[in-house]
């Protein structure tokens, strides 16, 4: 072949680069090929080692099931379920860093993942950062979830109102508290979790409401007759306390705690002396008998004294005895006794000796004293 | 380095058409006009672009499929195949290396710079053939080589191989290695700029807009291809640094010195056992890379497998805090150790991955120790290791420029860039005063090559106009008359003058000249309008002596003019002062 017989065909520059572009389609056809098989094999290799990490995290191999994570990203690069669980176990054995690096990177493909932002929350929990958990649980409970999105979210929040109550963040609980009660299903269960939660930060209003709404649904309802019992008993609301744990006691009548509040609670029904309703001479004994018996808690207080370990509130106890010594003749003048101010100052008298002898143990009347001495008025009329 | 075989002929270009004797004449497959070489060129830059990204997407994907038959998907210390692996494959590449591809030893970025300058940028097709063959059986075995340094020759025999038959002239032909070296360097590193900046660097050794176009191209459409297949992300990603105080910095300042000195660790072992390996009988040379295998294989066995291969995820995990930084101190020990063992006894394989390797181990070491003395420090061990990657690209490869720029582009993030610049030019400065010869210079010489550098270029004191030029002696007038003229040359003692020229220009005087003048009795006219037409030329300050050159032989004095006012003079300059200056004796190569 010489020079001149190519010339005509070879001359011009379109030929050589249709001849390259066809040569270059050739081989991305070839090499396409190629990339998928890899990639399909990676694929495969990834899945074997992300299902083989997945078991040592369930034996609880957690360093093994940490590489086999780790290798699985390796050969799936872009994989959000094999780095969110990477992230996972790195938070879970304390690498919060590394995991945090992985949680941003998937944070920055999908900031809306309620998944990624839940683990994320759950890092700063773990660091105790108040505001970026709650941002990442709030972009957790309305984010995307790919499944069971309202059961997430429900657990996503009571996971946050559990850290805010553990925090001590109260105030923030309670607003989650009162937002989550009014997007509740109808379900006795999470009813249950809401009254639970909001008797934790002592808002037993709402915890009594929360409990009476399942009750409605569930009369029988053994863990909100005693939680409603118990709400109402911190709120003072005896009567309603009674009437609960009575009823809780009928359905389980071995729950020690019932037991106890429901006697004390009938305990400080029946010797309330500020009940309304009740006779003058009624109030007269109640006091009485309430005054007598701070009396005999100081004595035998002061007698076992020596048996118990030096407290700094027993050196109070005769100054207290002699108080309620000067105090016994007027008990008995009736005069003093109508005085508006006596009972007041009976009952001030019968708290300072229930709080200095609490070291010599309580039992349900002791409480019960404590309990009228301290609320006196307040006791649900 | 083993010389490829007789490079095929190619066209003479009219300018070079006397200094290739050598050169014959062969039917083409085609001919280009003259006047569409140029564009012609570029589209062909574009096309070894495609080709080089094809080729290196195979590239690493052949050494992934080894790596993995291999060393198996997750490589574990303590297993017998990590022992045996390296070495068996050290000894079949020894073999293949010594009997069918002799071209494929070491890295690639000597041969490719020699194809360049001594092989009008040949480089045999077999070569790539052999270099990925070979290059990725050791590398996937566990050798600790990485792919760049082989997909840079790779590409630029693919670039011989697309266009020694398209008659192009010798200069463009020349240029095909570097244009394919390029597009390799890119596709392997996923890294255009730095790419290009590492061909001019190294394998060009000097600054030429000429070649920088297709270059470019052909950087850019290998690293489309590769991101088209293999996706764009960054290689490594670490949260953006937030320096939270100045002071910081001198955290990155010692990390540029304990970088710079390990580079030159590095480069000292290598550059003393890669002549005296050589140098052993023959048959040895069959079972070197073997017993370097059999030595990194006895690393991994024990425990430390990160160090086999390229290493590139384990760079990844120490950025993400995964190991301690006394594993990461050791990690970078055991690599500089096994890196040296790979490449001096001849196996194929590039030195780019392990140097990356080894900064970021140290990087992440002395961030962790850093911070452990001072905690309030708030770079990452990503940070640091990043900046200890191009610590010892600076140090060890000594490519400055290189070093930054790739960081910036392996990280995507610009934020590093101050802590970077700053180590690199510690690192760099301390490895040019205890190791003055460049590493890939060093091979160079070693094989019996001198080959430009561009850091030898960096350090030649250039000269300029100013060097050689003089005060002026007395300056004429244009307007003034030949008689003043006359007599204002009378006491002085040259016999040539320079006329300021109106409205600009300048001309020049003899004394013989103006006395014939005189003689005529032109005594009343202007000197202007009794000299010639044509001015001189003239010359900056600035302009470098070569310049000069061009126009002391034209005139007897060259006017060297501000550049701010071409009237005013700043001094002249002779052939003599020219001339003169060049006697005075240089520094000797080296």
């Amino acid at each position: 072949m010489n020079q001149a017989t190519l010339q005509p065909v070879t001359s011009r520059p379109p030929v050589v680069i249709a001849a390259l572009t066809l040569l270059a389609v050739l081989g991305f056809a070839g090499v396409t090929r190629l990339v998928n098989r890899f990639v399909q094999q990676q694929k495969a290799l990834a899945r074997h080692l992300y299902q083989q990490g997945l078991n040592e995290q369930q034996a609880g191999k957690f360093p093994l099931a940490l590489e086999h994570f780790r290798e699985a990203l390796t050969y799936d690069h872009d994989n959000s379920q094999y780095q969110l669980s990477l992230a996972r176990a790195l938070r879970d054995s304390g690498r919060t860093d590394e995991a945090e690096t992985h949680l941003i990177s998937l944070w920055e493909r999908t900031p809306q993942d309620g998944a990624v932002n839940l683990a994320l929350g759950r890092l700063a929990a773990r660091e105790k950062l108040l505001d970026k958990t709650m941002q990442y649980y709030h972009s957790a409970i309305y984010g995307v979830w790919t499944s069971n999105p309202d059961e997430n979210r429900l657990n996503a929040w009571f996971e946050l109102i559990d850290f805010l109550i553990r925090q001590n963040a109260r105030p923030q609980a309670e607003a989650e508290l009162i937002t989550i009660s009014a997007e509740l299903p109808p379900r006795p269960d999470l009813g249950l979790r809401v009254a639970d939660l909001f008797a934790r930060v002592e808002d037993y209003d709402h915890a009594l409401a929360e409990y009476r709404r399942v009750l409605d649904a569930e009369r029988a309802n053994l863990r909100a007759l005693a939680g409603a019992g118990d709400a109402a008993f911190h709120l003072g609301r005896y009567r309603t306390a009674v009437h609960y744990l009575e009823e809780a006691s009928g359905i389980d009548s071995h729950n020690d705690q019932t037991n106890q509040m429901l006697q004390v609670s009938k305990l400080v029904l029946s010797r309330d002396p500020f009940l309304r309703g009740i006779s003058s001479v009624e109030r007269e004994r109640r006091l009485r008998q309430i005054f007598n018996d701070a009396g005999k808690r100081l004595d035998d207080c002061m007698n076992t004294r020596a048996s118990i370990s030096p407290a700094p509130q027993l050196n109070a106890l005769p100054a207290l005895k002699a108080e309620w010594t000067q105090m016994k003749p007027e008990l008995a003048g009736s005069r003093q006794q109508n005085s508006l101010g006596f009972p007041y100052a009976l009952m001030d008298l019968v708290l300072r000796i229930e709080q200095q002898t609490a070291v010599c143990g309580s039992d349900a009347e002791d409480q019960a004293l404590m309990l009228l001495a301290e609320n006196r008025s307040e006791v649900e009329q | 380095m083993s010389l490829p075989p007789e490079a095929p002929p190619v066209r003479l270009s009219p300018a070079n058409s006397d200094s290739a004797p050598e050169t014959r004449k062969e039917p083409r497959f085609f001919e280009v006009s003259p006047l569409g070489e140029e564009r012609f060129f570029l589209v062909l830059a574009v096309f070894i672009g495609v080709f080089a990204g094809l080729a290196v997407v195979c590239f690493r994907l052949a050494i992934e499929w080894t790596r993995i038959a291999l060393l198996g998907a997750a490589p574990e210390p303590h297993t017998l195949r990590i022992l045996i692996a390296p070495s068996a494959v050290g000894l079949l590449v020894s073999v293949l290396v010594i009997h069918f591809f002799p071209q494929v030893r070491g890295s690639g970025v000597n041969q490719t710079k020699a194809a360049l300058y001594i092989f009008n940028g040949y480089i045999p097709f077999r070569t790539a053939v052999g270099k990925f063959l070979t290059a990725a059986l050791a590398i996937g075995s566990g050798h600790s080589l990485g792919p760049e340094d082989p997909s840079l020759q790779i590409g630029a025999s693919l670039a011989w191989a697309l266009g020694w038959r398209m008659n192009f002239s010798r200069e463009k032909v020349r240029l095909l290695a570097p244009v394919g070296a390029a597009a390799g360097l890119a596709a392997a590193f996923n890294a255009p700029i730095s790419a290009v900046l590492f061909v001019i660097e190294e394998v060009i050794g000097r600054w030429s807009a000429g070649i920088l176009g297709s270059v470019v191209l052909s950087a850019i459409s290998s690293v489309v291809v590769v991101r088209w297949f293999l996706g764009s992300q960054p290689l490594f990603r670490i949260p953006p640094l937030t320096l939270a105080r100045p002071t910081e910095l001198i955290a990155y300042a010692v990390l540029g010195i304990v970088g710079g000195l390990a580079a030159v660790i590095f480069a000292k072992a290598v550059g003393y056992l890669r002549p005296r390996l050589r140098s052993w009988p023959r048959w040895t040379q069959y079972f070197q890379p073997a017993l370097a295998g059999l030595i990194i294989g006895f690393i991994g066995y024990i425990g430390f497998p990160q160090i086999m291969g390229a290493g590139y995820q384990y760079m990844d995990q120490a950025m993400h805090d995964q190991f301690t930084w006394k594993i990461l101190a050791i990690l970078a020990g055991l690599k500089i150790l096994a890196t040296t063992l790979s490449f001096v006894t001849g196996t194929p394989g590039g030195m780019f991955a392990p140097t990356l390797f080894v900064g970021a181990m140290l990087g992440g070491a002395v961030g962790g120790l850093e911070r452990h003395f001072y905690p309030h420090l708030t770079g990452t061990t990503g940070t640091y290791a990043l900046v200890g990657m191009g610590v010892l690209f600076a140090g060890f490869l000594r490519v400055p420029m290189t070093s930054v720029f790739m960081v910036l582009e392996v990280s995507g993030d610009y934020s590093i860039i101050l802590p970077v610049i700053l180590a690199n030019a510690f690192a760099y400065v301390i490895s040019r005063s205890l190791q003055p010869t460049p590493i890939f210079d060093l091979f160079t010489r070693q094989d019996g090559l001198d080959l430009p550098s561009l850091e030898e270029q960096r350090e030649e004191s250039v000269l300029h106009v100013e060097d050689a030029m003089k005060p002026p002696g007395p300056v004429l007038d244009s307007e003034s008359t030949v008689q003043d003229a006359f007599q204002q040359i009378q006491k002085a003692g040259s016999d040539i003058f320079l006329v300021r020229m109106a409205p600009s220009g300048w001309a020049s005087v003899t004394r013989e000249l103006l006395q014939r003048f005189v003689g005529e009795g032109k005594n009343a006219l202007t000197l202007g309008s009794t000299l010639p037409t044509q001015r001189l030329p003239y010359l900056h300050p600035d302009y470098p002596l070569e310049m000069a050159l061009r126009y002391v032989y034209q005139t007897p004095l060259v006017p060297v003019v501000s550049r701010a006012d071409f009237r005013k003079l700043e001094g002249v300059v002779s052939s003599e002062d020219v001339l003169s200056k060049y006697r005075v004796p240089s520094r000797s190569p080296e």
